[in-house]
């Protein structure tokens, strides 16, 4: 396949630049419902694109027509392209001055799920689906797998040259139960679509999915006749399957450079984070540290190059609560040092697609809440410490709902379950748990962070950019964190 | 365009290839352009084609899905050998009947048109124009698909259809507003950029300078993208068989029932004139008109072959492509119009707003079909019938069911709807609703 990514690249006529991707992808799908397989999907596809800057503009073609017309077609599509968005052309887009890389990366696994019999898939998740179902009352219960791999040849006409073979794997859980108009859902260990890693079957059979289907059958039952959720000011306790999201929501789309300059305005929207606010803005109180790193391993955004050759990299966006550094590309870094004459960076690697037939551009590598008790936040207190340093608050886990506005300010959550916690005690069970912020404020409450050892890298396998629309997977590392006074139970039924 | 013709012959080599009790073959052609534009500028102009299959195999109610993207007889031959191994490594899904036989397909006739890159390009620059002449930065997108569609089955089914899509929708930015505006239509020389161009800068001036406004219960009038916004949720949870018979959906042991009030009537319409139409579903089936709710009242949940048979009910042609584990959808679903005009409505508002669209519409829980989600790109206040004064945007958390019960009226057309976020509303009024729960507000 490289030697093909060769060939395309050699048939374009001289331009500014050019790169080109041949990407074949397999995945693997089993979903059981009430104990029977519902879907049991094997997929693959693959394709290529050229990506062409010539007069200071981009054309984009892609197809799955690997034939010499087709790829000639591609080229002339891709080039066809360039004169018509010259029509209108006012600024000359610019790259930075990213050093051409030449490499391979493949995903370090200890079992290939792909390797794992289809048979003793399907008998592991039906199992679990069964074992969820210890009362009547449960509706429905499910199970559900997945394993992705994703081969990559990539050519720029700067001389980079880059193979990578990414995998990843995924697995969960989830009971719905009824009792007349109630209706609670339970997921395990994450809700949609479980946990998802950068690893092999080895995280599949780590989740425990069959020993804790019991517990997670129950809880769903129990919270039909739990209490609703308190409204008002609360201390409030993120589990870190739920802290994962609010950083995905409320930094890591933030903190996209692309959104920031306007280029998303027209789908999923802006960014408060503007540039004036870069290396002054108090997003946080002084213990939140956010990085970009695409070089944790396991990570569901781990990789060894970004879609344009980059290297992967750490990169601090947030430094003891103060705003440092988006995620960037290199076209976008550009027009960053035009406006910011401080910032003086080159690209720090996020450009991904979500297939051959998509355009590269910034997304989520992994998004981290780092650790407490490191780099100077202070103690970093396991759970058990932190409820026990809590007079009063609420303990939420497990997303259920989500929305932000299109600049993330305003942001919403509801989780599948909480409890009470009172006089440093975990109490009460309760149901439909929501809460409310301004992603800032909410940041800057802040007050505690639990350390490593609670550490996890979730998966986020369905993070939506783009138009036309690209899903990504991408990851976000978080511990059990407190904030203080936020708004709680904002909605009841 | 590869061609009915072909698509035929590529389906029928497969099916000979499948020693399964059944097979179905999926073949999916797609050539798309888009232009994006964003700062008074195109950014991403693109273009991609792709022929996809998708084959399901069927051995003694053992069901295996594999899909692919490549034609060589060695490719093939993997493809349909991947979909007989995942067969039968698995256990029988007792519910399982049959695939569809063969039913004669309603024939409906449908533009094919290819917009070039240089009318896309012209089109973003007739908002970027206005926008820049407005003093303000125009975004959007505008985009050419071009799908054929063939499905067939060892029962003898062959269904084929090719059909084309123009969409061209903006958000055009102010320092402290912004306005959305777009059009949709089978072919590039029907979008009229210039009235989307219009009416988003239109919206964006009229939104300048926004007040902050209390949260509460006020009434509303929805235009119709904020309509199909809200109606996406319910399209999915609401009328699905699969989700109704788990008693899971808002509707669930309420057929016959007054549901909603009794001026909401839903229709799916896969032949309505200004819908891209569909006449079969993606088993071949073929599809119909159906009345969901008539006059508040549940006539009907929508089938697919699996469910009608384990329900043992007539099958209303709504599958999703196998493997699907969410259920029959409506995909043509609309609201009945109503006899208002969109002035008359604003008109009887004593205190309310006006929402151009909702944002990030996200289910709270699916039975009780409570969402929540935020007001964008342009919300006004409305007293005494009149439009006094933007406002900064709202968070809500609504009942569905309840909103539906809540009609006050209803407009008397509908407006042709593209996909923003995944809704699948193609067409919508203007609606007012009484009561709408509006609990936090933002900063702009």
């Amino acid at each position: 396949m490289m030697k093909f990514a060769e060939e395309i690249l050699s048939k374009i006529p001289s331009v500014t630049y050019a790169d080109v991707r041949v990407v074949d992808q397999t995945s693997e799908d089993i979903a059981t419902k009430d104990g029977v397989v519902e879907a049991l999907q094997s997929s693959e596809s693959v394709g290529y694109n050229v990506r062409i800057l010539k007069d200071g503009v981009w054309g984009f073609a892609a197809s799955h027509d690997m034939t010499p017309d087709g790829v000639d077609q591609t080229i002339k599509k891709a080039l066809a392209i360039t004169s018509a968005s010259l029509l209108h052309k006012t600024t000359d887009v610019a790259l930075d001055d990213t050093k051409p890389s030449t490499g391979s990366y493949k995903t370090p696994i200890e079992e290939d799920p792909f390797g794992v019999s289809i048979e003793e898939k399907i008998a592991l998740l039906t199992a679990a689906d069964k074992a969820q179902r210890v009362s009547d009352k449960i509706v429905v219960s499910q199970a559900n797998y997945q394993a992705n791999r994703e081969k990559k040849y990539f050519v720029a006409t700067n001389g980079s040259r880059i193979d990578q073979e990414i995998t990843w794997t995924g697995a969960g859980i989830e009971t719905s139960a009824v009792e007349g108009s109630e209706f609670q859902n339970r997921s395990y260990p994450n809700s949609f679509r479980g946990q998802n890693q950068t690893r092999g079957f080895e995280l599949v059979r780590e989740l425990n999915l069959l020993e804790n289907a019991p517990r997670i059958g129950k809880e769903a039952v129990d919270l039909l006749s739990a209490d609703i959720c308190p409204t008002g000011e609360f201390d409030l306790i993120l589990d870190g399957n739920q802290l994962a999201l609010q950083i995905h929501e409320s930094c890591g789309h933030a903190v996209e450079l692309d959104r920031v300059l306007g280029y998303e305005a027209s789908y999923a929207g802006t960014s408060f984070l503007t540039p004036e606010k870069l290396f002054n803005f108090k997003y946080g109180s002084d213990i939140v540290n956010l990085t970009a790193d695409a070089t944790i391993p396991g990570g569901l955004g781990t990789f060894g190059y970004d879609d344009e050759g980059t290297p992967a990299q750490r990169t601090y966006l947030i430094k003891e609560g103060k705003f440092q550094d988006y995620i960037t590309s290199r076209d976008t870094v550009t027009k960053l040092h035009d406006i910011n004459s401080q910032y003086n960076k080159q690209s720090n690697g996020t450009v991904r697609a979500s297939s051959w037939s998509r355009l590269p551009m910034i997304r989520m590598t992994n998004i981290n809440l780092e650790p407490g008790g490191e780099e100077g936040t202070g103690k970093g207190p396991t759970l058990a410490e932190l409820i026990a340093d809590t007079e009063y608050g609420i303990f939420m886990s497990t997303n259920r709902s989500w929305s932000i506005d299109d600049k993330r300010y305003n942001f919403q959550f509801g989780t599948e379950i909480a409890w009470e916690i009172k006089n440093g005690k975990k109490g009460r069970m309760l149901k439909n748990p929501t809460y409310q912020g301004i992603t800032p404020e909410f940041w800057n409450s802040c007050d505690a962070i639990c350390g490593r050892p609670e550490w996890t890298v979730w998966g986020t396998p369905n993070c939506g950019k783009g138009q036309p629309s690209q899903v990504m997977y991408t990851g976000h590392g978080a511990s059990p964190a407190r904030f203080k006074k936020i708004k709680v139970g904002v909605v009841k039924w | 365009m590869v061609g009915k013709i072909k698509l035929k012959q590529i389906a029928d080599s497969v099916l000979k290839l499948s020693t399964a009790d059944q097979t179905e073959v999926i073949l999916s052609v797609s050539e798309n352009s888009l232009t994006r534009f964003a700062n008074n500028e195109i950014h991403q102009n693109m273009a991609w084609k792709d022929l996809g299959i998708s084959l399901r195999v069927v051995i003694e109610k053992k069901v295996g899905v594999s899909t692919g993207n490549k034609f060589d007889e060695k490719s093939l031959k993997e493809l349909v050998d991947r979909a007989l191994e995942l067969a039968r490594v698995q256990s029988p899904d007792p519910e399982f009947q049959s695939l569809p036989e063969p039913e004669e397909i309603p024939h409906v006739k449908d533009e094919v048109v290819f917009a070039t890159e240089e009318e896309l390009a012209a089109g973003a620059y007739t908002v970027i124009k206005k926008a820049q002449d407005a003093g303000l930065i125009a975004s959007g997108a505008y985009a050419n698909d071009v799908s054929e569609l063939a499905i067939a089955n060892s029962l003898g089914v062959f269904a084929y259809h090719a059909g084309s899509s123009c969409n061209l929708s903006t958000i055009v930015l102010g320092k402290t507003s912004s306005g959305f505006a777009a059009d949709v239509a089978r072919v590039a020389g029907d979008i009229n950029s210039e009235k989307v161009a219009e009416t988003a800068v239109s919206k964006t001036l009229e939104s300048e300078n926004p007040a902050g406004i209390e949260p509460g219960e006020y009434e509303v009038i929805l235009e119709p993208q904020a309509v199909s916004e809200m109606m996406a949720f319910f399209q999915w949870y609401g009328p699905n068989a699969r989700i109704y018979h788990e008693k899971s959906s808002c509707l669930s042991d309420q057929m016959g029932k007054q549901v909603f009030g009794k001026n909401v009537t839903l229709i799916d319409d896969p032949f309505h004139e200004l819908v891209f139409p569909m006449p079969f579903d993606f088993e071949g089936y073929p599809k119909k008109k159906l009345t969901i709710v008539e006059n508040g009242v549940l006539k009907q949940i929508v089938y697919d072959s699996y469910y009608a048979k384990k329900y043992k009910v007539e099958n209303t042609g709504h599958a999703l492509p196998a493997p699907n584990t969410l259920g029959p959808i409506p995909l043509h679903m609309y609201i009945a119009p109503g006899d208002k005009t969109r002035e008359e409505m604003i008109k009887s508002v004593k205190r309310g707003l006006l929402v151009t669209r909702l944002w990030y519409v996200r289910v709270l829980n699916p039975k009780a079909l409570n969402v929540t989600g935020m007001t964008r790109d342009g919300t006004f206040l409305i007293e005494n019938g009149k439009i006094v004064r933007p406002v900064k945007n709202l968070r809500f958390n609504q009942s569905i069911p309840k909103a539906l019960n809540n009609v006050v009226s209803i407009e008397n057309k509908l407006t042709q709807l593209a996909s923003f976020e995944g809704e699948l509303i193609g067409l919508a009024p203007t609606m007012h609703i009484s009561k709408w729960e509006f609990s936090s507000g933002t900063l702009f």
